[in-house]
Formats: C-alpha cells, structure tokens, sequence
C-alpha cells in the first residue's frame, strides 16, 4: 500500500490513510511447537553482521538525534556484551524486554511521522526508521523464542509501511520465518486445483450484468502487434480487451483461493472494508490473508477488497506467477517503474467511476467483473467530487445515476464489458472506469507511462 | 499521604526503568513553565535561565528567558533576541544560530514583561493589549509566530489580535482578543474544525464556535481542543485513539470484551448513543467542534493535548485524561488508553489538587499544589 500511494496515482486515495499502526493481534496460530527456537535464530543471525560493529543505521540527517540513540540503544541491545549476536533464548530477559521497548519506540515515533501530511510527503527517511523499528521488533520477538506469527506480522508492516533496509532485511527475515511456521494443512495432493465452486458466492447484492449494447461494447482482438496496437489504441487512446496474452501465465492454471491461502495465508495484507471507497462507513485495516479468505471470500456478511495493493512485492513465490504484458515496452519508463496491483475479493466488490494517471492493463485472472468506461473528454458530464481528495471520482452512481441532481450523466457515452479470466482491458490514462465484481475475482493491474 | 507539591512528569521517558508513577521534578518550586518536546523538555524558572532535561541536557544562555523546543531545533527567546539552534547528537546547543531575530527595545521589554513571574496559576488576566509588540507567550512573537524548525518565522496579520497560538503536528490554532478561533494547515484528519477534511493556508475563522468567546486553546498531533470563557471543553479531529474522548474503533478492537465491560460498570461517563448502538457509534474524525460533557459536569479550566491523548484541569483543582497511554502518559498507573474522560486519582490522593498542565507528545506535566482536595477517588 505505501508504495501504491508513493507514487501519486491511481485510485483516489488521498483521505487515505496508512493503515493502523497496531491492529489487535489476529487469531493466528500459536507459534509452532515443532520448529526450535534455536534452528530458527540461527537463520536469523546468518542474515544479519556478525558483531555490532558491521551494523550501519542508514538514515540521513533528518532522523534527529533522540531517535537515533533509540536505534544505536536497540542494536546494543541485540549483541551480547563485546560478542556476537545473543544465543537464543536469550539469556536476559531484561534485555529482550528492553529491546522490545526500544523497538516499540521507534515503531511509535515513525509511526508518527508517517501520518505526517499526505503519504508521498512522507520522507523515505522515516519508512526506513519504521523498517528498522520492525526487524529489531521481529528480531527480539524471535530471540525471545516465541510469538514467530507476530514476527511474521512485523517483518509484513514494514513490508508495507517501510523502505528497504539493510539490503532489503525484512523481505529475507520472512523468508526464513516462513519456513519455520507451521504451513496450514495443505489439501491432499490432486485437491489443490479441485475447483473451489468457480462461484463461491452468488451475488445477492449485486444485480446481474446490464445489457450491453453493441455499440457500446470494446473490441477484443486476439494477440495484436505491438505496432497495430499502438496505433491504432495506444496513440489515440482507445480502449481494447486483448486476449491471448496472458494465458502462458503460470497464475491461469495455478491459482485458486486455496492456492492463495497456502502461499500467503499467514502474510498480512490492507483490506478496504465496505462495499466503494466513496462510502460513509468504508475504512482500511490490515489483516492476514488467511482471515480476509474466510471472513471475505467464504463469507458473505460484509464486503471486503483486497484492492490497489503491491502484493506481488510483497511475495516473490506469486510474483513468479504473473509477467509483464509486452505492451508496456511501448511505454517511456523501466520496467521496474511499472506499478503491478493486486485486486482480490469476493462479488460485490465496487470501484465508483474513478480515472487514474498511467495508462493501465487490467489482467483478469480468477472470475468476471463488469466494467464501464467513459471518455476523459466527457469528464464534465460526470461530475467529479470538488476538493483534491476525491476530484478524480465521479459523485454518480453508475449503475443508478441519479438524473435530478447530475442531469448531463445522461448524455455520457459509456463503453462496457464483462471481463473474463485470460483477458486484458487496456484502459488509456485518464480514462473514466467504473468497476464491480460478478464473483470472487482475481486482477492484476499495471500501470504503466 | 500528603505529598509536597510542585511540577509532576507522567508518561514517556528515554531512560529505561521509568516508572508509571508521576515523577515530581527537582526546583518545582521555581518553575514557571514546562516546555516539553518528545526526548526532552525545558523547565522555565523564575530568576534563573531555563534548563533542559531528559535526553538533552544543555545549559541556556544566561539571558534566555523562555525557549520553544523540537526534536531538531530548540528556540530561544533572549533578552534581545529570538534565535533557533540544532539539536546535536550529544549535550551541548553551542553551535552557531541556525535562525536569529533581533528584537526592538520596545519589543525586548514587552518580552521580558510577560516572561515575569506571575505565579502561574490557572487562567491569569487577559494580556494586556500591546499593539503589535509581543503580545504573548511562545509560540507568538511580535509579528506573527515562531515554529522550532524551518522556516522558524511566520507573520501573522496584526488585525487577527493574537493571542495564544497552539502548533500541531500539521495544523495551527489561534486564540484571538474577545475569544474567536482561527485554524489553518493540514486539515485531513478534521483538526482544523471547518468541518471539511481539506487544508487551508491562511488562517480562517472556525466558524462552528462563533459566538462562543474562547479562553484556552490547544493543538494534539492532529487534533484540537478549545475552552471556552464558561469552562465547556470543545474537541475536534482525529479519534483513532479516542483522544476526543468519543467512541473509537481501534480502542473497542485492542479491548475487546474487557471494554464493553469497563463501560457497563462505569455510571454514565461515556456518550449515550455509544451505549445504545455500540457498534454503529465510532468516531474516527470528527471535523466541526463537539461539545465534551465532562463528568459530572465539571467546568474546565485548562485543557492540552499530546500527540495522541488529552489532559484537562476541572476549576475544582481535577486532573483528567483520555487517549493514546501506551507509556503511561494518562496517569493511571498503566499503559492503557481510554475513550472516555478518566479522572487521575494519585494527586488528589496526595493532598494535591492540580492547577495547571502541559501535555508533551507522550507525556502530561502537571502543576499540583497542596489545598482543598474534593472527592478523592478511593
């Protein structure tokens, strides 16, 4: 989520916030009875210098000096007196619990800072210092010998809140921590692509899809050249479903909620709850995927949406899974400057009419979503919220437009299509999308220059 | 169980092995002001210069006589000057002025005028009016205000008649002659009050409070709280951690069951609307002032605001707290936080009854003098 909001595009998110600091711990598991404490820190420690003194805090000079003694005091704290890194269990608990506060410190103070004017603000100094604030957090968590599924959880908020320290430290912690959790059981071999019901839930809510009338329907074209694309709807910024481009994608065939769930069940993620962000009663929290499955996914009392999230960052092993759509090459940028979001939740799911900055690809990998776009050149008939948070979000309900107060609604032109699995939307820059869920989907967006 | 009176500290503390229990600080006696920043504070005393304590421990130029301090920069009003300095890793605040402003002859007296002694004690006389001198305590200087990091100096418009001036994390408060409130910065978290969540740059009218002249005024990281003449508490912004004591979220989640239960047991404290539709009642922002009931309806006499928590003085010598406690900054002896006003008993325990308090990010200093205690709470 931080990144997806450092870059200043996107879906309107400027009244949001980072998520809370200190959710209440999740009902995880309890940590694992098999794995020792000692195998587990003896990972830990390969990954870190071996003494005290190949510990080198990077942050500028903004970072005052109070909260730099908290971060040289809790670095102290992690090495035995003189010697190496503390054995675990850790002698002290004087000094796990010392190490703690500090850490809890640094996390608070941050945490402060990180709230400080709106996200891209936010110098990345202070995303380093919460980084830092939750691999010693992690770390004493771990000397301590237990508690491995809040570790888990503090490596995963400074995944999202933080910036990368220690050549990327929390990202390797994970790794080591995960193979020491207790995987969740998997489904006997065979089971694992067994469909979930390809509909989990049918939407009582949610009316079924509109007709769409041919003259408002996208053209679908079957793997185009890069040159017939880009001039015929990059360069006059046309819409288009392509297809064919994505089904050598290893998510087609692998993935499914169990697989989600067995790969990323224990990470913690951002959750939008309520049904569109436009809402009264919509906020953000973080939880862990194996709750937003079953409290969002295989039940249907809420809405939740795992939306507008950088979770291929987050976890590598699902990144291997997806790949960039050649089109973007058409683009100025890196390609590591192509901002890749993950879209998961049950039907139901609302994107109010919105546009974005970058030119997007919206790849549908699990279930349908029903789309409608609209021009940029007919913005003023779709009454954009005043203010900056909100002005690149339409105040109409597309899908029941209240003509009295937003007469000129009528007169917009609209396209509109049902996105299956295998297929992706080229959505131009700027162009107005408005977005629901026909069932539990699956989308992948890149945003691209 | 009486105790001797003077300047208490509760709440965060650098040093390990800090206590929950309030920390009376040395030559209470003398102290005049307490200026607190997050790792340190500043004790303004009469007849000597300020000192610092916590995890900045300088000496002050001898003619300092009040200071403004930050976590990077510790602002100093001298006899004959303003001037900022840069925190430095270790004890001394000896480098050069990274800002520095004169002040006038007519300027420095109307300084030192107000930086004398006048016991501290509750509300004091309105400041007399002085023009365009300085016309009242830090932040406010002549012109406009102070801030304890760049750009340091802001003017302020000399027909706003300023008169106490409240910096949060983003926003500013101010407290004009005949009591009307002006808010402008940051605004997202509703702490400006106009009852929108966008920022303003100049100062604008809270016009929510016109018609009810203001005597206090406070800022909290990214909330706000005012007094008025007839001691009624207005609160307003962000509620994530119940800082406006209305019902909050993120307090009902991390309590839980044993919440639910404090409120039940606790007579007629909370809003009634929370208790009636528990779960429909939270407040995460709120963007035009609300009327605070305190209870039993005590009138306020002095409100301030941390980061993440508020403290108010009762006209009957009561300390209250609510908010973020994670390190004991509301007084109760634990590292709770609380939605609701929570009267903190050890003071009137002690004999003490409290006159005066000043919240820094994660702490409450509290003025407490021996005298008339009311109720205790045992």
């Amino acid at each position: 989520m931080a990144g997806s909001r450092a870059d200043g595009g996107g879906r309107p998110r400027g009244s949001r916030e980072p998520p809370p600091a200190c959710p209440g711990p999740g009902p995880g598991p309890g940590p694992g009875p098999a794995a020792s404490p000692r195998a587990l820190w003896a990972e830990l420690q390969a990954l870190l210098p071996g003494t005290r003194e190949g510990w080198r805090l990077e942050c500028g000079e903004r970072v005052e000096s109070g909260v730099r003694l908290v971060l040289q005091q809790a670095a102290d704290l992690l090495y035995a007196e003189g010697a190496g890194l503390a054995p675990s269990p850790s002698p002290s608990p004087s000094r796990s619990r010392a190490c703690l506060r500090l850490s809890n410190v640094l996390l608070d103070y941050a945490w402060e800072k990180l709230n400080v004017g709106t996200w891209r603000d936010v110098h990345e100094d202070w995303r380093r210092v919460y980084a830092y604030g939750c691999a010693f957090k992690a770390l004493c968590l771990c000397r301590a010998g237990a508690a491995w599924p809040e570790a888990l959880r503090t490596c995963d908020l400074g995944l999202l809140m933080g910036a990368s320290v220690w050549d990327n430290v929390l990202a390797r912690m994970v790794g080591v921590l995960q193979q020491h959790l207790p995987r969740p059981e998997r489904a006997p071999a065979g089971d694992a692509k067994e469909p979930l019901p390809k509909r989990i839930r049918k939407s009582s809510e949610s009316p079924e899809v509109p007709p769409i009338k041919a003259e408002e329907r996208i053209l679908q074209l079957h793997c185009p050249s890069l040159e017939h694309f880009r001039d015929n709807f990059l360069l006059p910024q046309k819409p288009v479903i392509l297809e064919g481009i994505i089904d050598h994608w290893p998510c087609m065939k692998k993935w499914s909620v169990e697989y989600i769930r067995q790969v990323a069940g224990s990470r913690t993620v951002p959750v939008e709850v309520g049904s569109r962000y436009t809402d009264e009663e919509w906020s953000q929290t973080l939880m862990s995927v194996d709750d937003f499955i079953s409290q969002y996914i295989e039940n249907e009392n809420h809405t939740g949406y795992l939306a507008q999230h950088q979770l291929f960052e987050q976890i590598p092993e699902l990144k291997r899974d997806i790949s960039i759509p050649d089109y973007c090459c058409l683009g100025r940028g890196e390609e590591d400057s192509i901002t890749v979001n993950a879209w998961f939740g049950p039907a139901g799911t609302v994107s109010p009419l919105h546009q974005d900055p970058q030119q997007n690809f919206l790849a549908q990998v699990m279930g349908q979503k029903y789309l409608r776009l609209c021009s940029p050149v007919q913005s003023e008939k779709l009454y954009p919220h005043e203010g900056h948070l909100l002005h690149n979000t339409s105040q109409v309900d597309v899908e029941d437009p209240d003509l009295v107060k937003f007469p000129r609604f009528k007169t917009a032109a609209f396209q509109a299509c049902t996105l299956s699995p295998g297929q992706v939307l080229f959505i131009p820059a700027k162009y107005w999308h408005y977005v629901r869920a026909l069932d539990t989907s699956f989308s992948v967006s890149f945003w691209w220059s | 169980m009486a105790r001797e009176g003077g300047w208490f500290q509760l709440g965060f503390r650098l040093e390990e092995g800090a206590g929950l229990e309030p920390a009376r600080l040395g030559a209470s006696g003398a102290i005049r002001a307490v200026r607190p920043s997050w790792s340190f504070f500043g004790l303004v005393a009469a007849g000597a210069p300020p000192v610092l304590q916590g995890a900045l421990r300088a000496a002050l130029p001898s003619d300092c006589r009040d200071l403004l301090p930050s976590e990077t920069h510790v602002l100093l009003l001298r006899e004959a000057a303003l001037e900022a300095r840069r925190v430095e890793a270790g004890p001394a605040l000896d480098g050069a002025p990274a800002w520095r402003r004169e002040l006038r002859p007519e300027e420095a007296a109307a300084a030192g005028e107000r930086a004398a002694p006048d016991g501290g004690t509750g509300r004091g006389p309105e400041p007399r009016c002085l023009g365009s001198l300085l016309p009242a305590e830090l932040p406010l200087v002549p012109g406009g205000y102070v801030v304890p990091r760049p750009d340091f100096f802001r003017p302020l418009a000399p027909s706003l008649r300023a008169r106490k001036l409240a910096l949060g994390h983003e926003h500013v408060l101010l407290l004009c002659a005949g009591g009307a409130l002006f808010a402008w910065g940051g605004g997202r978290h509703g702490q400006l009050g106009h009852g929108e969540l966008e920022g303003v740059s100049e100062p604008q009218l809270v016009e929510a409070l016109h018609g009810v002249p203001m005597g206090e005024v406070a800022a909290g990281g990214w909330h706000s709280a005012s007094v008025s003449d007839t001691g009624d508490l207005y609160m307003w912004g962000w509620n994530e951690w119940g800082q406006l004591a209305l019902p909050s979220k993120t307090m009902a989640e991390s309590h839980g069951a044993t919440a639910v239960n404090a409120e039940s047991s606790t007579p007629a404290s909370g809003s009634s609307a929370q208790q009636e539709s528990p779960k429909a009642a939270f407040i995460s922002i709120q963007a035009f002032p609300a009327l605070l009931d305190m209870p039993q309806g005590a009138d306020v006499s002095k409100v301030s605001c941390g980061s993440r928590h508020t403290a108010a003085v009762t006209q009957t010598g009561d300390l209250y707290t609510w908010g973020w406690g994670k390190y004991g900054q509301l007084g109760h002896g634990d590292t709770a936080s609380s939605d609701q006003p929570k009267k903190v008993c050890c003071f009137g325990d002690w004999g003490l009854v409290v006159v005066d308090v000043v919240c820094g990010p994660w702490t409450t200093f509290t003025h407490a003098l021996p005298g008339k205690v009311g109720k205790t709470c045992s």
